[in-house]
């Protein structure tokens, strides 16, 4: 996933190759959580072009020692998408920064789309909502706990745990495609 | 902020959501960039993280791409039209402006330097035109007098008188043009000794025993003209104090000739 400090330092140089190469590995999965999030495939395309465009435009601002370029993308689509659900919904607005009260109304995506796959559909019932809710959702710790109906301090825990359960999963995992390519 | 709060209060993770306002994340970056334990743990959430996103991946329609890619080729067409066309054209008018002015610069100084230059060797000119001009009116009076010297001692009726040196300037020998039609005399003083500053030779006429004034010798001519007196019977030369004198002083008389 990393390994792509050269291609980094050419979309800082401008090199729209570069972007065109990093657009083809991470949107995808940009795309994934800003569909989670905006729930309509029309606003979640010009989200995602919006995003890629941040990413051309403030590239400079990328500072790889803070963290990887995924989360660095991350953070500007759901700081987008977060603007628009907020802008679009007024009402809600006004109540607790939480923009998903009744968003259930709202669906016009084909419900596919929402559904999670991988190593997290492994986790039990709650701890896969908390990380839906805070990772593919965009709701904060504060606003996902009542969401869930528990304390924070017990949401955290959760997060916490799944983190840990998936952890385990995904080293599993690359013992696997270890023993594979020694196999092999 | 101690290791076990933030482990355990999830800040690590709600950094890495963008939850934390600028003033937390600062403190978070700060924290991890000391402490490589904590790093460790945070790279760790991200790799997880980022294989969460992998794993949910969803194919975007290919017109996002094309779409990005092109608001992206237009925004640098923009600025590329706003920034360099007027730019470079001015800039290139500007440094076409630039070269004329110095040409002109450099022409004007090369002129004015020339003109200069010019000026001076007009002025040289003149002054070298006065002087040979000046040279040459002294040439044509010296001329002249030269020829109406000549034309006297020439003239057919012209005497010629010899006047030798007495005991007091033995090696004198002066000759003398005579002529008693154009009543002229001319006199040759190659061999007349040189004299001091304080003296001159003078030259008289006897008329009838009296001394009359002929004129002061010339220290600077060999050939000149002297002064005819009428009924002159004989020419005497006597040293004299420079300038001449009234009367002539017999006893320093070095020569004399009596005219026929």
């Amino acid at each position: 996933m990393q390994n792509d400090t050269r291609l980094i330092q050419q979309l800082k140089n401008k090199d729209e190759s570069a972007l065109s190469l990093l657009y083809d590995k991470y949107s995808g999965a940009i795309y994934s959580i800003i569909l989670k999030m905006i729930r309509d495939e029309g606003k979640a395309q010009n989200l995602l072009q919006d995003t890629f465009m941040t990413v051309w435009d403030k590239a400079e601002n990328y500072d790889a020692t803070k963290g990887r370029f995924y989360t660095w993308v991350y953070r500007i689509a759901k700081n987008k998408t977060l603007n628009v659900l907020r802008k679009n919904d007024p009402l809600i607005q006004t109540d607790d920064f939480s923009v998903y009260k009744n968003k259930e109304e709202a669906i016009s995506i084909d419900s596919e789309y929402l559904e999670l796959k991988g190593a997290i559909t492994s986790l039990e019932a709650h701890h896969k909502e908390a990380i839906e809710l805070v990772y593919f959702k965009g709701l904060t710790h504060r606003e996902a706990h009542k969401e869930m109906n528990v304390p924070l301090g017990t949401f955290k825990s959760y997060v916490r745990q799944a983190l840990k359960e998936l952890r385990i999963t995904y080293s599993k995992a690359i013992i696997v495609l270890l023993l594979i390519l020694n196999v092999l | 902020m101690d290791k076990k709060t933030i482990l355990e209060n999830g800040l690590l993770e709600q950094y890495l959501l963008g939850e934390l306002d600028v003033k937390e994340s600062e403190q978070i970056e700060r924290i991890l960039s000391s402490d490589t334990e904590l790093k460790a743990y945070f790279d760790q959430l991200e790799e997880d993280f980022e294989t969460l996103g992998f794993e949910n991946t969803i194919t975007p329609p290919a017109l996002v791409k094309s779409n990005l890619l092109n608001a992206i080729n237009s925004a640098s067409n923009d600025t590329k039209i706003v920034e360099l066309k007027p730019n470079s054209n001015s800039k290139f008018y500007l440094g076409i402006a630039a070269s004329i002015a110095a040409l002109f610069m450099i022409g004007s100084f090369w002129m004015y330097n020339q003109l200069n230059a010019v000026k001076q060797q007009l002025q040289t000119v003149e002054n070298e035109k006065t002087e040979l001009n000046t040279t040459i009116e002294s040439l044509n009076k010296e001329l002249k007098n030269k020829n109406s010297l000549y034309a006297a001692i020439a003239h057919p009726e012209t005497e010629k008188y010899v006047l030798t040196g007495n005991d007091i300037s033995p090696e004198t020998k002066v000759i003398s043009y005579v002529n008693h039609s154009t009543k002229s005399v001319v006199i040759n003083t190659e061999r007349l000794p040189d004299l001091d500053a304080d003296h001159d030779y003078q030259m008289w006429a006897d008329v009838e025993g009296e001394m009359i004034n002929m004129g002061v010798i010339s220290k600077d001519k060999k050939l000149m003209a002297m002064n005819y007196i009428d009924h002159s019977e004989s020419l005497n030369i006597t040293i004299e104090p420079a300038g001449g004198n009234d009367h002539p002083t017999v006893e320093r008389l070095v020569t004399n000739v009596y005219l026929r």
